[in-house]
């Protein structure tokens, strides 16, 4: 950018000692929705490839002496339908394991009546008639309810994909807002030096290089507001992380950001930076656009 | 009224301009004159004539309502926005209250012109050193225009319309704050520049100053180029030499 010396004084404007805090503020609320933005769509990624193509098929709880035949009865039944490439009966513990965030640890010894499932994997262009195999496998085993993942699978896509264009649109807001101070802020600044800023068009100054003194100065300050910000958004996605995954009990995907999320988050601060300075340079220029 | 002339190499040439700001009533009328390069004139005139309006609209810092205005050969209308920078570059301003940016030295406020150009660093101090010698003040080279006394607040203006050389320099009444003295010595100043080629426009109040340097001298009253000034003093063609 441009020499040492500044010929628009505007260190010491009122607005501008606003700016870094209101970057700095901006920037960390828009670290955080962009984070949640990105995180909704890996979550949203990891739901479709763990769920897509599957189905639990759940008998209802039986006598203990039928309930093995029961089981491998449904088993054989769906291993000999056509689309379906996998079959496992889910054992008791691993069950447990699912209910244990709501019956806690000793689900086991407390012999509850449970229903058996069975996990099923369909081959992706199988089109199988979910109510005719359910009538079917009722047959074998009375009560076996076929659930389909793609159901509730397309639901949760909705609605992560709703939360996700949320997140995005509270960021571009959040960038707005930011955009929408700056110009304030250098209309207030080119009004207060309006008499040095007419000195220098009048002496020959392109537009250009008055947009500089401006954008140079907005520079210094949205840089440091910015570093800030960021710096505690990505303390507090840190802190998510660490303490997220005690907090969901496996309910949701890891609350983590991969090597190529991060450098995004990280691009972030960078063009808020450019943005603002950038937004300096038109402002300025379209004032300036005024004079002769 | 009217001291147009033909030639060739004109600095200025005002052709039936009129001007008002914004919606206002008309504050110059019709005027119409040329400068050749080299030349030095008076511009008279009492408060509110529109000495002031009619220097404006020679540094470029407004546009006529009306008529055109050729700066260098360049009728101002028809020259890009880029492009007028590089005119104003090439006129130098001594501003009626001098406009000197407070913040700044006298060094840095005389080397705005140079720096606005893009000159370097390295060159600009030396330079501009030189040249508030010659004005001398070498000795306030770092002093704020807030410290400076009005003559040498003068001074540093002066310096600053002139580090660049422009072709013409302006100058509204630049003698307005000063003692007899000082003025005095401020005219010789300009007319040592309007000897190495500077066209050279005073716009003052000062008779004494008018009276002692024989230069030839505009009147503008009511918005008009014109008046017993013109007619009295302008025993030399205002157009022509000196």
């Amino acid at each position: 950018m441009i020499g040492q010396v500044r010929d628009v004084p505007l260190s010491g404007d009122p607005a501008s000692r606003y700016l870094p805090w209101t970057v700095g503020l901006l920037v960390f609320l828009a670290t955080l929705a962009f984070a949640a933005g990105m995180f909704l769509a890996s979550a949203g990624d990891t739901w479709r490839q763990d769920l897509s193509g599957t189905l639990t098929v759940q008998i209802p709880v039986s006598d203990k002496a039928d309930r093995l035949e029961q089981v491998n009865a449904v088993a054989e039944l769906l291993r000999t339908t056509p689309g379906v490439v996998f079959v496992r009966p889910i054992p008791d513990a691993e069950i447990a394991v699912l209910l244990e965030p709501w019956l806690g640890k000793q689900v086991l010894e407390l012999e509850l009546p449970m229903p058996d499932l069975i996990d099923v994997s369909v081959a992706r262009a199988a089109d199988i008639d979910i109510a005719a195999l359910s009538a079917r496998l009722a047959q074998v085993a009375p009560g076996t309810v076929v659930d389909d993942h793609a159901i509730w699978l397309r639901r949760l896509t909705e609605f992560t994909l709703i939360a996700e264009t949320i997140s995005f649109a509270v960021m571009i807001v959040i960038l707005i807002s930011a955009v929408a101070t700056v110009v304030f802020t250098t209309r207030t600044g080119l009004a207060i030096h309006s008499d040095v800023v007419e000195v220098l068009h009048l002496i020959g100054a392109q537009d250009s290089y008055v947009a500089r003194q401006f954008q140079n100065h907005t520079l210094r300050l949205a840089s440091a507001g910015a570093a800030v910000g960021f710096l505690l958004g990505a303390g507090i996605i840190w802190l998510a992380h660490v303490y997220g995954g005690k907090l969901s009990g496996g309910l949701l995907p890891e609350l983590a950001l991969g090597p190529g999320q991060w450098a995004l988050l990280a691009a972030l601060p960078v063009a808020a930076v450019l943005l603002v300075v950038l937004t300096v340079g038109i402002t300025v220029k379209r004032v300036l656009g005024k004079m002769m | 009224m009217n001291a147009l002339a033909n030639g060739v190499g004109d600095i200025v040439r005002f052709e039936n301009v009129g001007m008002r700001y914004r919606l206002g009533a008309e504050v110059l009328h019709d005027v119409s004159f040329s400068l050749p390069a080299g030349s030095f004139h008076f511009l008279t005139g009492p408060s509110g004539a529109g000495k002031s309006s009619l220097m404006r609209l020679m540094y470029l810092a407004h546009r006529p309502s009306r008529g055109s205005i050729s700066m260098f050969g360049r009728d101002v209308s028809t020259v890009p926005r880029t492009e007028l920078a590089a005119l104003r570059r090439r006129i130098g301003v001594v501003f009626q209250d001098f406009r000197l940016i407070d913040h700044l030295s006298a060094l840095d406020n005389v080397a705005l012109p140079l720096r606005v150009a893009g000159a370097k660093e390295g060159q600009i101090r030396n330079h501009v050193a030189e040249l508030l010698k010659w004005v001398g003040l070498e000795s306030q080279i770092d002093d704020k225009p807030t410290t400076l006394s009005g003559g040498e607040q003068q001074r540093v203006a002066i310096a600053r319309a002139v580090i660049a050389r422009p072709q013409i320099l302006l100058a509204d009444e630049p003698t307005g704050n000063v003692d007899d003295d000082i003025a005095i010595r401020l005219m010789y100043l300009l007319e040592e520049l309007n000897k190495i080629g500077t066209t050279v426009v005073v716009a003052t109040h000062n008779e004494s100053l008018i009276e002692r340097f024989k230069h030839p001298c505009f009147h503008v009253e009511d918005g008009l180029l014109s008046g017993p000034g013109v007619g009295v003093r302008n025993d030399r063609d205002p157009g022509g030499d000196q």
